[in-house]
């Protein structure tokens, strides 16, 4: 009798979920999933909660409001597979943002590609992602292939041609680790002089950078996380490489962690990144005192700048897009989305350049930005700065 | 005919001279006694014929025709050699049929690989050694607590599924290390009773290492004893008991031989 | 509540009397409508979290033959896992085979590894073992994070899933089938084994090894075996993992915080306890997913709730359940023997 009692009462719950799904109509769910273990990851994520909610208490989008749900995919493919498809199958959610970590995002692009959902991803540089010709999927940030030309043209330019790498483990670094030895081999037809592959969290280059000392370098690229590439690039100077050698970062160099651990060693290393935080646009400057003043960060990195503007796209998207909402018309709802994102051209944010895409499933469509900006560091510590080197548009078939 | 044979036989450990240089010859279908002094070697002893340790080089020991020396516990055990502990080391999480099934292990007669898929095989020989291992448990009366993890029975009870244990690998040679440790005299002496019976009803040969003095006068046939790693005397246990350096090694001192004789028969235990 | 079990038990034993595989059998048609029922009460996105609590039954019921029964602790299972997973996947991959060619090419390659990681067992105990099984585990890691063909940083992507004929098992429901069969024949199996002369050898070599090896008992060979079952366990449960679908594997799948998820899956449980490990895989993937939100506090009450249980419940939630039953059971027989006596 009483577990009769149970089972009638799951399948009222049953229904009772089934009929607030119903009533859901009217809510444009979007769902985020991004690497939130670091304090900076909890940050973000939280600023695009903020401004979702902005958005909502000004009256949402043409009446709607915009329900989020935020998750932690903790940098980990098999987490954030698991957050996509409880987003997609349980939360029903109409769009998908995310993830930040390029590990994470591949596997999502099959995922949304399947199941139908538009995907726009606020930070994950591995060009392989728009590569798999998902007509579901858009990329905010400037992708990993154009990184290494600029770098390479720059390098090549101003610093010289016999350069020492120490890359990374993890996705990103290896990416601009070999973008940039490749585009040095295809423009300036040179080898690397010295090349280490070390472990994501490697806290002893001391024998590497004595090589490289030995070895007579003109610049020197650290591609790693920013707590690996702070302590690299003081184990540089430990190990006597002079000032004289240029360093290289690699685009999480953007990332404050790094000024701040890494100090003095940080001045004059040059990288490539989709904002500066020194840029003197008006829009750039409020948008530094907002991170500043709501979550107490000096100079935001583009992972702050790329998500905020990842929200403002989605936000033009959605205003342009005629949504029913009802609870039939999911499908239609995403694909009136994806079309809508896909219409979004020369939007002109934070970012260094204009972001456009367009309806192709092709890299060149759905990478919408491909103004790398070349920015150095004037001073570390807490209060550092940097300036900008140069703007650089690629044409947008470049490392295809 | 002898069952077991050592000859110069050896342990030393770091330094420490625990067996040196026994020979020792245990007869087919006998009782043959150990005794001996704490630290005198015995357990050591019986260590070494059945593997656990290995001996020095030089030593040598015969079982059943084979020279079992070099060969690991497990192929010493599956030539028919069993055993039970001073300390039992039951497997006490284990039932008391696995127990006892356990101690069957080297009478399979089925392969490791048929064991892990389950054939019709496995499961017909595990039944019939399932009815053969139950009925053992009948003769030493712990049947009833068959399903029981071994851990649970009171410790007579395990001291009599020790000796089960070994009596299920169908032994030729069974060795007893301190079988009656810790229990009354009436205890003792209706395990005596069991192990004799056991002994007939198998054909067993008997080794057994005891302290109580009277649970060894009483059963043993020869008896052999040991003192800081050497054979100090061997024979009947009337010679034994009348023999000096025995006395010595055991008392420490001279005595009258009347007062040995009674602290004999009095069973005293040595401490 | 344990007479509700107890009874459970009755029946399936009651079952087992007319065949022995009658209670599989109804075991397996309990859970077909699952995906279903599932679907209904919760949502098909629990079908998912279902499939995935069916692989860490694998990995846990395969955890618990080497640490369970035979006693050797191993902190290298997850690299066991990984070499399933990245073996499959890569001969689907590369060579073009299909799910049901690669996944048992996986799975012995996996028992082969199995040998490896158990080999320190024959010299080492406790601690020692753990560190070297935990060293084997990294290694693999750290193996697939710096070998560009094994995924390297960017993973193993588009590991087709696997098929039959033109029909692709992708969806929730049809991959729950694949997983559940699996899961069930790998506890199947995990009782036969237990019940075998090889299951009694092992649970005595964790009781004593001396005692076990003057028993006859290969003490080293059954060792390496425990480590070689367990490892295929891994491997299965690898291969399942690389082709569900989307078919992506990365190193960081792997790591020392999924060994000792894994390891908790087994002590929650009961180790040693063949459903106390199915159990402990099942609550720890529902509870790990419900309580998402609070990632930073979950390694902490996981590490709280790891002290709790080796002070308060070493034998788990399964050994407290057996042992209530035992007790019982017990207690009736000295009852009817004091009865018997007077």
């Amino acid at each position: 009798m009483k577990h009769w009692n149970k089972i009638l009462a799951g399948v009222a719950t049953g229904g009772l979920l089934i009929s607030a799904t119903a009533a859901l109509a009217g809510e444009i769910r979007v769902g985020i999933t991004m690497r939130m273990v670091s304090e900076n990851g909890q940050r973000y994520g939280q600023m695009v909660m903020d401004e979702i909610d902005l958005i909502n208490k000004a009256g949402g989008i043409n009446g709607n409001t915009i329900k989020a749900t935020l998750m932690n995919d903790e940098c980990k493919s098999d987490k954030g597979v698991a957050n996509a498809n409880k987003l997609i199958f349980q939360e029903r959610v109409h769009l998908l943002m995310g993830s930040t970590c390029s590990s994470v995002s591949l596997p999502i692009v099959d995922i949304t590609a399947k199941a139908e959902v538009p995907q726009i991803i606020p930070h994950s540089t591995s060009a392989k992602i728009t590569q798999k010709g998902s007509a579901w999927v858009f990329r905010v940030p400037v992708s990993g292939r154009y990184y290494g030309g600029v770098n390479a043209k720059y390098v090549g330019e101003n610093i010289g041609k016999r350069i020492a790498y120490i890359c990374a483990a993890d996705a990103a670094s290896q990416n601009e680790c070999n973008g940039l030895q490749e585009q040095m081999k295809l423009q300036h037809g040179v080898d690397p002089v010295y090349v280490a592959q070390v472990q994501e969290k490697e806290v002893d280059f001391r024998t590497h950078m004595q090589k490289i000392k030995s070895a007579g370098v003109e610049g020197l690229m650290v591609s790693a996380q920013a707590e690996t590439m702070s302590r690299a690039l003081i184990q540089s100077y430990e190990a006597g490489i002079g000032s004289g050698v240029r360093r290289i970062g690699a685009s999480m160099a953007s990332n404050a962690p790094v000024p701040k651990i890494a100090g003095d060693s940080v001045k004059g290393v040059f990288y490539a990144a989709a904002y500066a935080s020194a840029d003197t646009r008006p829009i750039a400057k409020l948008f530094n005192e907002m991170v500043s003043k709501r979550y107490g960060v000096h100079a935001p990195d583009h992972d702050f700048s790329q998500a905020y503007d990842m929200i403002r796209i989605v936000e033009i998207a959605l205003r342009s897009a005629n949504l029913e909402l009802s609870s039939s018309s999911l499908k239609s709802d995403r694909t009136a989305i994806r079309d809508a994102i896909a219409n979004v051209k020369n939007y002109q944010g934070l970012a260094s350049g204009p972001i456009s895409f367009c309806a192709d499933p092709t890299p060149q469509c759905r990478d919408g930005n491909r103004t790398p900006v070349l920015i150095a560091y004037k001073k570390g510590g807490e209060q550092f700065e940097t300036e900008v080197l140069a703007r650089v548009t690629m044409p947008i078939d470049f490392g295809l | 005919m002898a069952l077991l044979e050592t000859r110069g036989l050896s342990k030393n450990f770091g330094g420490l001279q625990a067996i040196s240089q026994v020979d020792l010859k245990v007869q087919q279908g006998t009782v043959h006694g150990l005794i001996g002094p704490n630290g005198s070697g015995k357990s050591t002893f019986f260590n070494l014929i059945t593997g656990v340790y290995k001996p020095d080089p030089g030593s040598h020991i015969e079982f059943d025709g084979h020279d079992i020396t070099p060969l690991p516990a497990h192929r010493i055990a599956g030539l028919g050699m069993a055993r039970t502990f001073q300390l039992l080391r039951l497997f006490s999480e284990m039932t008391v049929l696995e127990n006892v099934m356990v101690g069957n292990h080297c009478k399979t007669p089925y392969g490791v690989v048929e064991s892990l898929l389950g054939t019709s095989r496995v499961r017909d020989s595990d039944r019939q050694m399932r009815e053969e291992m139950l009925e053992l448990l009948e003769f030493i009366g712990l049947a009833r607590f068959a399903d029981m993890p071994a851990g649970e029975l009171s410790g007579g009870q395990r001291r009599l599924l020790a000796l089960g244990r070994a009596i299920a690998m169908k032994p030729k040679l069974l060795l007893l290390d301190e079988p009656g440790a810790g229990l009354s005299p009436v205890n003792v002496d209706n395990l005596m009773e069991t192990i004799l019976a056991l002994k007939e009803r198998y054909k067993l040969t008997v080794v057994v290492v005891e302290h109580i003095l009277k649970v060894v006068m009483n059963t043993c046939e020869t008896i052999s004893v040991l003192d800081h790693g050497q054979k100090i005397a061997e024979g009947p246990p009337e010679a034994i008991k009348n023999d000096h350096a025995v006395i010595e090694a055991y008392l420490g001192r001279e005595l009258p031989d009347e007062e040995i004789r009674k602290a004999i028969r009095g069973g005293v235990t040595a401490s | 509540m344990l007479a509700l079990l107890d009874g459970i038990k009755s029946v399936f034993e009651a079952l087992g009397r007319v065949h022995r595989l009658l209670p599989w059998l109804v075991a397996y048609l309990l859970l077909l409508p699952m995906p279903q029922v599932i679907t209904l009460i919760f949502g098909e996105y629990y079908v998912d979290l279902a499939n995935r609590a069916c692989l860490f039954v694998l990995l846990s019921v395969g955890l618990n033959i080497v640490k369970g029964f035979c006693g050797q602790v191993t902190v290298g299972h997850i690299g066991l896992y990984a070499i399933g997973a990245v073996t499959s996947a890569l001969l689907a991959l590369n060579y073009e085979l299909s799910f049901w060619i690669s996944a048992p090419i996986a799975i012995v390659v996996t028992g082969l590894a199995g040998v490896i990681v158990g080999l320190p067992s024959v010299r080492l105990e406790g601690a020692y073992l753990a560190l070297a099984t935990l060293g084997l585990g990294e290694s693999v890691r750290i193996m697939l994070a710096v070998t560009p063909e094994l995924g390297s940083s960017n993973g193993i992507m588009l590991i087709p899933a696997p098929a039959i004929g033109d029909f692709i098992i992708e969806s929730f429901n049809h991959y729950y089938y694949l997983v559940m069969t699996a899961a069930l024949i790998g506890i199947y199996f995990s009782f036969v084994i237990l019940r075998s002369s090889t299951g009694r050898a092992f649970q005595a070599i964790r009781e004593d090894v001396i005692a076990a090896s003057v028993s006859g008992i290969n003490v080293p060979f059954y060792k390496l075996l425990a480590f070689v079952i367990s490892a295929l366990y891994a491997g299965l449960a690898g291969a399942l993992f690389a082709h569900m679908p989307p078919g992506f594997l990365h190193h960081n799948n792997f790591t020392v915080i999924e060994m000792v998820t894994l390891l908790l899956m087994v002590v929650l449980g009961g180790i040693g306890n063949i459903w106390g490990g199915v159990v402990g895989a099942i609550v720890v993937t529902v509870i790990y997913d419900q309580t998402k939100d609070y990632y930073f506090y979950q390694p902490l009450i996981f590490g709280v709730t790891m002290v709790l249980l080796v002070v308060f419940m070493p034998r788990g939630i399964g050994g407290v359940i057996g042992q209530a039953i035992v007790r019982r059971k017990f207690i009736e027989k000295h009852e009817e023997q004091n009865l018997g006596a007077t």
